[in-house]
C-alpha cells in the first residue's frame, strides 16, 4: 500500500521537476527544493522506505537519511561530496544508486540532490512523518548507526555443535574383533548400517610401517621390524604404540598438525617479510607440549594467557607466540591505525578457528550470515584482545634480566651522549651537503627555498616541506634505524670523531649479551607505543596523539591497569573521533555459547601483573566442560590426521556451513572420553591405534563396499595416505641415515637455487647452503618463510603460512614428479641411500635388493621383484653418474609404496 | 640447478634441447609401452605417433588432472589472459590519462579535494607532466610520448581510467590486484581462472608466470599464490632463461637420459602393481599419469618458450632486436607462444624489487628518471604482442590485460617525482572481443581521484571472468566455513567491458 502511494507521488513530482527544470536551483525556495528532494528520494523508497529497509536505509525522513544505513549516515549535511547518498547516486561508491531496473537520476537530478545537501539538507516541518518503529524489543541488543543485533534464539542454540556432546549408548557388535573398543562398536555398527564388510587385519610389517610414519614420521630400522613381527607378547602392538608416543620424535612430527592451525612462520610476511628470529621458541614450546602430553586445556589456556596465570612459567609465556605470530606489515604501523584492527581480525579469526572450529570473522562487519554469532559478538572478543601488545619476554629470572638491563642502559647512555658529539661535529658539513644537493634539484624548488619562509606561497611551502622531510641526511634510516654514513669533514674533525667513534666502539663490546626472550604478548596499550626514530615493528597510532590521550604503552607493576576501550565497529579507517561516537563493547564470550555469568568478563587478574585478565576469562570459557565445541574439535583433528579424513570433514568450521558429522556418536564418545581422560592427546592416539578400524588392512577391496562408499567415509578399509610434503623428506632422510637427529633450536635453511630465491624481494632472511648434515635435520625445523616456500615442501602442498589450515589439500601435478626426480636432494639421497646399502648389506645384488626393501618398504621383496631388480641393475650399471644401486633407490624413492602410508 | 649460460640461444644449449626432446618423444614411448599403455591403450590414444609436434598440445591423453579442462558457466569471449603487470605504480597522469589541468595550475597547492594523503612525507603541489602528448588512431585517444608504439595499437585497446584501489601500499596493492583482498593468504586471479577451467593443454602448466629477469615483485610468489585452493592452482614460474622449470631436468651428469628411461620404465610397473592392490583410488593412477606428464613437459615447456624458430620480422616486433626492451619482449613472445599452446593463464611482470626505485616503476624520485627507463622496456614488446595475436587471429580469443598496483599522484614530489596515488589509476584491456578505442571512466580534472564510473578490483576481476566463460558469484571454493569468491562479496561487470 504504502509503496505503491510514494511511486504514484513520484511520478506527479517528477512531472513538476522537470518543468521547473529550467530555473536556477539556487532560485527556488527551500519548500519547493525539498518537495522536488523528496520526489527524487521517492524513487529510492522502493527499497530504502518505510516498508522495504535494504541495507537497513530508509531515505523517508531527514532523520532516517541522518541515522543511515548498514554502510553508515546517508547525507552529511553541508557537505554533498562526502555524503554517501551522493556518492552512490554519482556512482563514485559501489554499488551506484538507484540499482537496475531503475535507470540512474538525471544529472539535473543528481544536481539537485547535491544542492540541498550543500544548504544544509532543509526538511520542511509539515514534511517530517512520525519516525518508523522499527527498534529491537530487547534491550540489551546492540542497536548502533544503522546495525540491529540479532537476537539469538533457543532455536540457535539446538545446532548440533552448540550441544553438548551427550556420551552415547555403545552399540551390540555380534563380531567379537569389533566388541572389545568402543571406538570400534561404534565404526563397526555405522558400517553395518550401511552395509559395508570390512578389511582383515593389516599384516604386523605393515602396521609397524603405519604406526612409525603416522607417529613419528619416520621409517621404522629393519632391526626394528624384524623384533616387532617375532615379538611372542600378545601385548607387542600396544607396547609398540607405547613405545613410539615415548618417543622425542612423536612431537617433531605432530606438533607440525598445530603448526599449521596456528599459521606458525618463521617471518613476518607482506613486502619486507622480515625475519622473526625468536619464533623457534614456539615451535619448540608445540614440540614439547606434544611430547610431555600437556593437557589439551592447559595447552589452550597457554597459548591465549599463558602471561595471566596465577603463576606464568617461561613455557607459558613462550606460548603467547600463538597471538602474535599472524602476517604482519610491521612498515608505517604507526600510521596506519586500521592495522592492527587487521592483526586482531587474524587473531579472532585463528583462535576462533582453532579451538572453536568457527568463522566469527565473517561478523567483523555484520552479523553472521549463517551461524549464530553477532556483530557485537566479533567486538566483544576484540574487547578481549584489545589490550594486547607485542612484548618480549625474558626467559631469565627477573634479577638477572635487571642486571642486564641496568648494565646497557649505562653503555647505551653513553653512546648517545658520544653520538650526540659526532653529530654536532657533522652538523655544518652536512648543512653545507644539503646545499649541494638542493643544487641538484629543479629551480623551482631552489626558488622555494630561498624564498623566505614568510614569503613562500602555499606551492612552495609545500615543496619546502616535502624536501625538507624527506632528505634524511641527518636522520636515521627510513627502516632500519641504521645511522647515516660518515661524511667527509676536515682533518681535524676526522681526528675528533674517529676518537668519538672508537670510544662507541669499545663500548659496543662492553654490551653485556641479551639473555634469552620469548616473543609473544602481554596487556598493555597500543595507543602509547614510543616512536623508535624509525618504525619497524611498531603497532599503534600516531593518530591518537592528535586526540590528546596519554597514558603508559607498558604498565609497570603495581599500576592500576586499564584496557583501551574497544569502540562498537571500530576499524581505524575512520576518524577516531567519529569512531569514539560508537558504544563501547565490553569483552565476553559468543552469546550462543556463553553461560550468563561470562558476559562480560570482569575477572580481576590473581598473578600480581598489571593485566586485564580477560585473554585468560577468554581461554577459560573455551577450555571449561560445558564447552560443546573444543574436545570435538581437537578429537577430530587426531581422528583426521591418523585416518586422512575427518569425522567432520571441515575441521575449522563446525558451523552450518561446514559438513555435519559422519558419526556422531563416535565423535561424541571421543570427545567425552577426552576430557575424562584429562585432555591427553595421547590416551586418545592409544585409543584409536588399538582399536581394529585403525588395525585394518589398506590393499583390501570388494565391489560391494567401494559402490557404497566409493570415497571410504565409513573406512571399510584403511586408508593409503600420501605423507606430508615434511615427512617425505624425513622419510628419504631416515632411509638414507642420513638424518641428523640435532632437536630444536634455530631453524635452518634447507637448499634453494638461486634462481629461486632471487626473485624474492626481501628485508628478511634466507641463508645460502648447501646439501648436507646442517641441512639434515627434521623438516619441521626447516625455515618457514611467507613468501619463500622450500620449493619441494610447496609442490607437495604445504600451506600457505598467512591462515590457519585445516587440512592438507592432496593434489597430484607432474611438478611433484619432476621434483622427485630430478632434484638434487633426491640424487643425493638416493646415492647416500645405496651407500648404506653397500655397507650394510656387502656387494651382492639380491642381498643389496633385499635389504633396499626391508628399509623402504619393511618388508622383503617377492620373487618377482627380486628378479626385476636383479634385471635393473645388470642392465643400469655403467661407468659413471649414479651407480646402478643408487638408480634403483632413486626409482625406490619416487614409488607410491614409499609415499604412502599403507 | 641448471648452470648453463643465461640465454638458452647459444648453439650449445640448442643441440641439448633438441637431444631433450628427442629424448622425451623416444621416451614417450618408451614409458607409454608400460604404464600408459595400460592407461590409455584400451582409447585407442597410442595411435598418435609420439614424435608428432602436437605431443606438446591438448589433453594428450590425460584423464586425471586438476588442468583437465572444465566447461565455462556461458560461452566465454576469451580461452586465455595474458596479464602484464608494471610492478611499482605506472603514473596515469603520464602515459594515459591526459590532464591538461595540470600545465594550467602546475606549482599551485591542490585545493578543494579534502585532506591530501600522501605515501611520504607531506603533499607537494601540483605538477605537470614532464612528456607531451598526443592523439593515436581513429579513436584519438590521447597517449604520452612515453608509449608510441602503444599508440600505434589504441584502436584495439579499452582504457579504463577510474580505476582505484583500496591501499597506498605496494604490497596490499598488489594483493588487491591479483587476489581481490588487501590482506595476504587469498587466491590469485589466475589461480581461480585455472581452478574454474582447468587447461586446453596438459603439458604444460595450467598457470605460467615470467617474471623480471630482474627479479620478483613485491612478496614474489606470494603474488601467484593459489592461497586456501588446493596447491596446484598456483602460478608456476618460467624463468626467461636456462630451463624453464625448477627442476625440469636433473643436474647435469647425475642422470643420463637413458638412466632416466629405465628408471621411469621400473617405475612405472613398480607403481602400477602397487595401483592393483590398492584398486578405486584415483590419485595413486593420477600419480602414475604425473610422471608422463612430467616426461612430456621436459620437452614441452622449453618448447613452448624457445622463441629461436621465430622470424627476424616477428622478433623485431617485439623488440628482441633492442638492448632495452629485449628482456620484456621475449617475455611477451613467450606469452603469445603459451597461449597459442592453450596455457590458460600467463602473467608477466616488468619490474623488480631487488632494487626498487630503478627497477620498478616506484618514481618517488623522478619521473623522467624512473619512467623514462621503464616505458621503452615494454612499449614495443606490448604493442607487438597486440599486434601479433590480431594478426594470427588470436586476439579475440585471448584477453590481454595491462595493469599497475596504483596510479600517481598529480602532485610533486620533491619537483621531479610523484608519489603512490590508490585513488586512481589506469588499467587497460585488449583482445577478447572487447570494443577498441574507448576510455571508460574518467579521473577528475587533475587525475587524483577517480570521478566518474569507479572500478574497484572486485569490478575488474568479475568482468575479466565473465570474457572467460565464468560467473563470478558461482566460481566458489569453500574454506572457512563459506563459499569464497575471487570478488568477495562484491564485484559488478563493468558495462563497456562486457558489451
Amino acid at each position: 500500500m504504502h509503496r505503491k502511494s510514494s511511486v504514484k507521488t513520484a511520478g506527479t513530482l517528477l512531472a513538476m521537476v522537470s518543468l521547473l527544470g529550467l530555473l536556477s536551483i539556487a532560485a527556488r525556495g527551500q519548500k519547493s527544493q525539498a518537495a522536488e528532494v523528496s520526489a527524487i528520494l521517492a524513487k529510492c523508497q522502493q527499497c530504502h522506505g518505510t516498508a522495504v529497509q535494504m541495507s537497513k536505509l530508509s531515505v523517508a525522513t531527514r532523520d532516517a537519511l541522518l541515522q543511515g544505513g548498514a554502510h553508515g549516515p546517508a547525507i552529511i549535511p553541508g557537505h554533498a561530496a562526502d555524503s554517501l547518498l551522493f556518492k552512490r547516486i554519482t556512482g563514485q561508491e559501489k554499488p551506484a544508486m538507484p540499482m537496475a531496473p531503475l535507470s540512474p537520476l538525471t544529472p539535473d537530478e543528481i544536481a539537485t540532490v547535491k544542492a540541498w545537501i550543500d544548504q544544509g539538507a532543509p526538511w520542511p516541518e509539515e514534511a517530517k512523518p512520525a519516525p518508523a518503529a522499527n527498534q529491537p524489543a530487547d534491550a540489551s541488543l546492540l542497536s548502533y548507526n544503522g546495525y540491529h543485533e540479532r537476537p539469538i534464539t533457543d532455536a540457535d542454540r539446538q545446532w548440533w555443535a552448540f550441544k553438548k556432546p551427550v556420551r552415547p549408548a555403545i552399540p551390540q557388535v555380534q563380531d567379537p574383533r569389533w566388541s572389545n573398543s568402543p571406538v570400534d562398536a561404534l565404526v563397526k555398527a555405522k558400517m553395518e548400517a550401511k552395509g559395508l564388510t570390512p578389511a582383515p587385519p593389516a599384516g604386523r610389517r605393515a602396521l609397524i610401517r603405519r604406526a612409525y610414519l603416522d607417529l613419528l614420521g619416520l621409517l621404522p630400522s629393519p632391526a626394528e621390524v624384524d623384533a616387532f613381527v617375532k615379538d611372542p607378547s600378545p601385548h607387542a602392538y600396544e607396547d609398540l604404540i607405547d613405545r613410539l608416543l615415548a618417543s622425542p620424535h612423536y612431537g617433531e612430527r605432530w606438533a607440525r598438525l598445530w603448526l599449521d592451525v596456528a599459521r606458525y612462520s618463521d617471518s613476518t610476511g607482506y613486502e619486507y617479510d622480515y625475519d622473526v628470529s625468536d619464533a623457534w621458541r614456539y615451535r619448540d614450546y608445540v614440540i614439547k607440549a606434544f611430547n610431555q602430553d600437556k593437557p589439551y586445556n592447559q595447552f589452550i589456556l597457554e597459548q591465549l594467557a599463558g602471561d595471566e596465570l596465577d603463576k606464568p612459567t617461561f613455557d607459558s609465556l613462550t606460548a603467547t607466540g600463538f597471538v602474535r605470530l599472524g602476517p604482519r606489515v610491521l612498515d608505517r604501523d604507526l600510521e596506519n591505525p586500521n592495522y592492527r584492527y587487521d592483526y586482531l581480525d587474524d587473531i579472532i579469526r585463528t583462535t576462533y578457528q582453532s579451538f572453536q572450529a568457527l568463522s566469527v570473522n565473517c561478523a567483523r562487519c555484520h552479523d553472521h550470515k549463517f551461524d549464530p554469532i553477532t556483530r557485537k559478538d566479533y567486538y566483544k572478543t576484540i574487547a578481549v584482545f584489545n589490550g594486547f601488545i607485542e612484548y618480549d619476554h625474558p626467559l631469565v629470572s627477573s634479577e638477572e634480566w635487571a642486571k642486564y638491563q641496568t648494565a646497557s642502559d649505562e653503555i647505551n647512555g653513553k653512546i648517545k651522549a658520544l653520538r650526540q658529539q659526532v653529530t654536532a661535529i657533522e652538523a655544518p658539513y652536512r648543512k653545507a651537503q644539503f646545499q649541494k644537493i638542493l643544487a641538484k634539484f629543479p629551480a623551482d624548488i631552489q626558488e622555494a627555498f630561498n624564498t623566505p619562509e614568510e614569503k613562500r606561497t602555499q606551492g612552495q611551502k609545500l615543496l619546502v616541506a616535502q624536501v625538507s622531510t624527506v632528505r634524511g641526511e641527518e636522520e636515521q634510516d627510513f627502516n632500519t634505524g641504521a645511522h647515516p654514513a660518515l661524511i667527509k669533514v676536515s682533518a681535524e674533525d676526522d681526528q675528533a670523531r674517529a676518537k668519538l667513534l672508537e670510544q662507541i666502539e669499545a663500548l659496543n663490546k662492553q654490551m653485556p649479551p641479551k639473555p634469552p626472550v620469548a616473543l609473544g604478548v602481554r596487556d598493555g596499550d597500543f595507543r602509547f607505543i614510543p616512536h623508535p626514530p624509525f618504525q619497524q615493528g611498531s603497532l599503534g597510532g600516531i593518530v591518537y596523539e592528535k586526540y590528546g590521550f596519554t597514558g603508559k604503552y607498558i604498565p609497570a607493576p603495581g599500576d592500576h591497569y586499564q584496557p583501551p576501550p574497544t569502540y562498537f565497529a571500530a576499524t581505524g579507517l575512520m576518524p577516531f573521533a567519529d569512531e569514539m561516537k560508537a558504544p563501547i563493547v565490553e569483552p565476553g564470550f559468543l552469546t550462543v555459547l556463553a553461560k550468563p555469568s561470562q558476559q562480560p568478563f570482569a575477572d580481576p587478574p590473581k598473578n600480581g601483573y598489571p593485566t586485564s585478565g580477560r585473554r585468560r576469562a577468554f581461554a577459560e570459557a573455551i577450555i571449561s566442560e560445558d564447552n560443546p565445541l573444543t574436545a570435538r574439535v581437537m578429537v577430530n583433528r587426531l581422528w583426521y590426521q591418523h585416518f586422512g579424513q575427518g569425522i567432520v570433514t571441515t575441521p575449522n568450521n563446525f558451523g552450518k556451513m561446514g559438513t555435519p558429522p559422519s558419526n556422531p556418536e563416535l565423535l561424541d564418545w571421543l570427545a567425552t572420553e577426552f576430557m575424562a581422560r584429562g585432555w591427553s592427546i595421547k590416551q586418545m592416539h592409544r585409543l584409536i591405534m588399538n582399536s581394529e578400524t585403525y588395525k585394518m588392512a589398506s590393499d583390501y577391496y570388494t565391489g560391494t563396499d567401494a559402490e557404497k562408499d566409493p570415497t571410504n567415509q565409513f573406512l571399510w578399509r584403511f586408508p593409503v595416505k600420501r605423507l606430508e610434503a615434511e615427512i617425505i623428506r624425513d622419510a628419504v632422510l631416515s632411509a638414507s641415515g642420513d638424518l641428523n637427529f640435532q632437536a630444536g633450536g634455530k631453524p635452518f635453511f634447507p637448499p634453494v637455487p638461486e634462481a629461486v630465491t632471487s626473485q624474492v624481494p626481501t628485508k628478511g632472511r634466507w641463508e645460502k647452503t648447501e646439501e648436507g648434515p646442517a641441512t639434515w635435520r627434521r623438516s619441521i625445523y626447516a625455515y618457514v618463510k611467507r613468501n619463500l616456500k622450500y620449493p619441494m615442501f610447496e609442490v607437495f602442498d604445504q600451506p600457505d603460512a598467512a591462515l590457519s589450515c585445516e587440512r592438507r589439500e592432496v593434489t597430484t601435478v607432474a611438478t611433484q614428479a619432476l621434483t622427485l626426480f630430478n632434484n638434487e636432494f633426491f640424487l643425493l639421497q638416493a646415492k647416500d641411500l645405496a651407500g648404506r646399502v653397500t655397507r650394510e648389506a656387502g656387494g651382492d645384488p639380491a642381498a643389496q635388493i633385499k635389504l633396499l626393501y626391508r628399509i623402504a618398504f619393511s618388508r622383503e621383496p617377492s620373487a618377482r621383484e627380486l628378479r626385476e631388480a636383479e634385471d635393473f641393475l645388470k642392465r643400469q650399471t655403467k661407468p659413471g653418474g649414479q651407480s646402478a644401486l643408487a638408480e634403483f633407490a632413486h626409482v625406490i624413492f619416487n614409488t607410491n609404496e614409499f609415499l604412502y602410508i599403507n | 640447478m641448471n648452470h648453463e649460460p643465461e640465454c638458452n640461444c647459444t648453439g650449445k644449449s640448442r643441440r641439448r634441447f633438441i637431444s631433450r626432446r628427442d629424448l622425451l618423444f623416444q621416451a614417450g614411448g618408451g614409458i607409454s609401452g608400460i604404464a600408459l599403455a595400460q592407461l590409455l591403450g584400451s582409447q585407442g590414444l597410442l595411435a598418435a605417433p609420439a614424435a608428432a609436434p602436437h605431443a606438446c598440445v591438448g589433453s594428450a591423453g590425460v584423464t586425471d588432472s586438476p588442468f583437465l579442462p572444465k566447461p565455462p558457466h556461458f560461452k566465454a569471449r576469451a580461452k586465455s589472459i595474458i596479464s602484464l603487470f608494471m610492478c611499482g605504480g605506472v603514473s596515469h597522469v603520464d602515459t594515459f590519462d591526459y590532464k591538461p589541468m595540470l600545465e594550467k595550475y602546475h606549482g599551485k597547492p591542490l585545493e578543494g579535494k579534502g585532506e591530501v594523503l600522501v605515501r611520504q612525507g607531506y603533499p607537494g603541489p601540483l605538477m605537470k607532466s614532464p612528456y607531451q602528448f598526443k592523439q593515436y588512431g581513429q579513436s584519438g585517444k590521447w597517449v604520452s610520448e612515453l608509449f608510441p608504439n602503444i599508440g600505434g595499437v589504441v584502436d584495439d585497446i579499452a582504457f579504463i581510467h577510474s580505476a582505484q584501489g583500496r591501499s597506498a601500499d605496494h604490497t596490499l596493492s598488489h594483493y588487491e590486484w591479483n587476489t581481490g583482498m588487501i590482506i595476504a593468504g587469498y587466491p590469485s586471479m589466475g589461480s581461480w581462472v585455472t581452478y574454474g577451467l582447468g587447461s586446453e593443454n596438459q603439458s604444460l602448466p595450467a598457470f605460467v608466470v615470467i617474471h623480471d629477469p630482474r627479479g620478483g615483485p613485491f612478496t614474489g610468489s606470494a603474488q601467484w599464490s593459489s592461497g586456501f585452493l588446493p596447491a596446484a592452482y598456483q602460478g608456476t614460474v618460467f624463468r626467461s632463461a636456462g630451463d624453464p622449470i625448477l627442476d625440469l631436468h636433473p643436474d647435469a651428469g647425475s642422470l643420463s637420459p637413458e638412466q632416466q628411461r629405465a628408471e621411469l620404465d621400473a617405475l612405472a610397473r613398480m607403481n602400477q602393481e602397487y595401483v592393483e592392490k590398492h584398486p578405486g583410488i584415483s590419485e595413486l593412477t593420477a600419480r602414475i599419469s604425473s610422471y608422463e606428464l612430467a616426461f612430456r613437459m621436459q620437452g614441452c615447456a622449453p618448447e613452448a618458450i624457445n622463441v629461436d624458430d621465430e622470424s627476424d620480422e616477428t622478433k623485431r616486433l617485439y623488440g628482441l632486436d633492442n638492448k632495452v626492451s629485449e628482456p620484456f619482449g621475449r617475455q611477451c613472445l613467450m606469452a603469445r607462444r603459451l597461449v597459442e599452446r592453450g596455457v590458460r593463464s600467463v602473467q608477466l611482470w616488468n619490474g623488480a624489487v631487488v632494487n626498487q626505485n630503478v627497477d620498478t616503476w616506484d618514481a618517488h624520485n623522478s619521473i623522467v628518471d624512473n619512467h623514462g627507463r621503464h616505458a621503452p622496456e615494454v612499449d614495443k614488446p606490448i604493442a607487438g604482442l597486440i599486434t601479433d595475436l590480431k594478426r594470427r587471429g588470436l586476439l579475440n580469443e585471448t584477453l590481454v590485460l595491462w595493469h599497475s598496483e596504483f596510479g600517481r599522484m598529480p602532485l610533486s614530489q620533491k619537483g621531479v617525482g610523484r608519489d603512490h596515488n590508490p585513488g586512481a589509476l589506469t588499467v587497460w584491456m585488449a583482445g577478447a572481443g572487447i570494443k577498441g578505442g574507448q576510455s571508460i571512466g574518467a579521473t577528475d580534472e587533475f587525475g587524483y581521484k577517480a570521478a566518474e564510473q569507479v572500478v574497484t578490483a572486485h569490478d575488474l576481476h568479475a568482468s575479466i571472468l565473465y570474457l572467460l566463460g565464468l560467473d563470478h558469484k558461482r566460481l566458489t571454493y569453500y574454506y572457512n566455513g563459506r563459499n569464497m569468491r575471487l570478488t568477495d562479496v562484491a564485484g559488478e561487470l563493468i558495462p563497456q567491458i562486457v558489451a
